[in-house]
């Protein structure tokens, strides 16, 4: 009898085995802990799908006069988005050039930057909504700070980024002609990471037009508003269309900025 | 011949404790032609970039055209470092711009205020910028994005924005280390025909002996960060080869040429 010959890598086997065991007991833990149950779904599908078929379904349209209101509000979202992330891009591309210590002229205030642009990153835009409007009150303007205060902060985190892998090399030989930093900044730094800051910015407006629909919700403007208006008001089928709507600027955005994402990264 | 450049009992030691030059003293005149070599990690690179403040050494003076450099800031060393041109092993271009504003780069140390910063050259500049290219060869590439040249015609461009800065002294890190066999060769008779015209002196760091040996006026050898070799190529005996790298000479690999 000839022992079988192992195919696998040494030693990954057991490392799949122990991960699944681990996803068992956390499950079953954090089950126990939170009191979900599984069956509750099923026990209550009736009531779950009454509630889709009667009261969702089908999806209607809002009053013939309501409409043009809806579709502004759908506008609001789109500029909300739009304009905060914009300003936040550009402020984010000056507060970035400190924030890395390969292009800071003040290398070691670079961590103190970067700290402060990851801890307004990690308080999610819904928390800043909620305390900004608890200081300054509902509105338009104050869902705009919320966005621009988080997009500004992950923006600041991901231009750094781009700037350390690009252009430490060029940086080098402009600093060797004797150039500024200004100079360094606007004729190597920009033209070699432009197209990285580019595919971020269009990257977090895709973010921005999902957050500024959720900030719009509790008390931001926009269509958010309007959804919770119909849900509150219990026309469920009014509320569907809005989602529906939704779902459909979502996806229309997504893909050009997808399609330019593309094209820039060519 | 005016000196250009002197090393004064220099030292830099890293702060993770590496020891990258003890006590280093030579002098550059002008016209002169020299090799850096010494095994990787001996102070070559460290040579270079001290000389423009790119690394700050712990003790000692440099004096660049008879001004100590370490005391330099702002202003005054951007000054410094315009006299000073430098080429990369990784020609270290902009590759998003095109081969004449890679070239123009070199004029931003003269450059001020909102002209630099918006790259708005003379146009004096550009035609010199374009005088250099036609000498180099690279005329017809202009207008093209730098990315899209092979690396010897990188390199070229490396030359011409280091000669645009119309320096007194050129730094050359390991210019053809990352060349083909040609390409090198013409890089290298560039170096030597670009400089020895205009009266600049030139430092090169080179790991290829037979290279070394057949281009410098004068060599250089570095052994743990200390000046082991400084003489004429002729000078440079087997056993002042074996100082430098460590090992006798037949564990090294050198170029047919070397002891022609």
């Amino acid at each position: 009898m000839t022992k079988k010959i192992s195919l696998g890598v040494a030693g990954q086997k057991k490392m799949y085995t122990a991960f699944l065991i681990a996803a068992v007991i956390l499950f079953v833990l954090t089950s126990v802990y939170t009191n979900f149950n599984p069956m509750t779904l099923v026990k209550n599908g009736d009531a779950f799908w009454s509630f889709i078929t009667e009261d969702f379904l089908p999806p209607a349209l809002p009053k013939a006069s309501r409409i043009p209101g809806v579709l502004s509000s759908v506008l609001v979202t789109l500029a909300l988005a739009l304009s905060a992330t914009t300003i936040a891009a550009i402020f984010a591309f000056f507060i970035a050039l400190f924030g890395s210590e390969k292009v800071s002229p003040f290398p070691k205030f670079a961590k103190v930057v970067r700290g402060f642009a990851t801890f307004l990153r990690n308080i999610p835009a819904l928390v800043w909504a909620f305390i900004l409007f608890s200081s300054l009150g509902i509105g338009t303007g104050v869902g705009f700070a919320a966005l621009f205060i988080t997009s500004l902060a992950f923006m600041v985190r991901a231009f750094v980024e781009t700037m350390e892998d690009v252009s430490q090399d060029c940086v080098e030989s402009l600093l060797a002609v004797g150039a500024s930093f200004p100079q360094r900044v606007s004729q190597a730094i920009l033209p070699s990471c432009l197209n990285g800051f580019l595919s971020w910015f269009l990257y977090c407006i895709e973010v921005n037009i999902r957050a500024s629909t959720i900030v719009g919700m509790v008390g931001g403007g926009g269509v958010g508003l309007t959804l919770f208006t119909y849900i509150k008001g219990f026309q469920y089928d009014v509320a569907l269309s809005i989602i529906l709507l939704i779902a459909a600027m979502v996806i229309v955005v997504d893909r050009i900025t997808g399609r330019l994402r593309k094209e820039i990264s060519k | 011949m005016a000196e250009i450049l002197k090393f004064e009992n220099v030292s830099k030691h890293y702060s993770n404790g590496v020891h990258a030059l003890e006590h280093v003293n030579f002098t550059v005149n002008e016209g002169e032609f020299i090799s850096v070599i010494g095994p990787s990690g001996s102070g070559k690179s460290t040579i270079l970039r001290s000389i423009n403040k790119l690394i700050s050494i712990t003790d000692g003076h440099i004096y660049l055209d008879g001004v100590s450099v370490s005391q330099q800031k702002g202003k005054n060393l951007r000054e410094l470092r315009r006299k000073v041109g430098m080429i990369f092993q990784n020609y270290n271009l902009v590759y998003s711009l095109s081969v004449i504003q890679n070239v123009l780069h070199g004029c931003l140390g003269y450059m001020n205020g909102v002209k630099g910063v918006c790259g708005l050259y003379s146009e004096e500049d550009k035609k010199k910028a374009l005088a250099l290219l036609e000498e180099l060869g690279m005329e017809s590439f202009a207008n093209n994005r730098a990315s899209d040249l092979s690396g010897g015609q990188k390199q070229r461009v490396g030359i011409a924005r280091a000669i645009m800065q119309e320096p007194k002294l050129l730094l050359c890190d390991e210019p053809i280390a990352s060349l083909d066999p040609s390409s090198a060769k013409t890089i290298m008779d560039l170096l030597r025909s670009m400089t020895s015209k205009r009266g600049i002196a030139c430092i090169v760091n080179l790991h290829q002996l037979d290279v070394a040996v057949k281009y410098s006026t004068r060599i250089i050898g570095l052994s743990k960060g200390e000046i082991v070799f400084d003489g004429a190529p002729e000078a440079l005996t087997d056993e002042r080869i074996e100082r430098i790298y460590g090992t006798s000479r037949e564990n090294l690999m050198i170029g047919a040429s070397a002891n022609d």
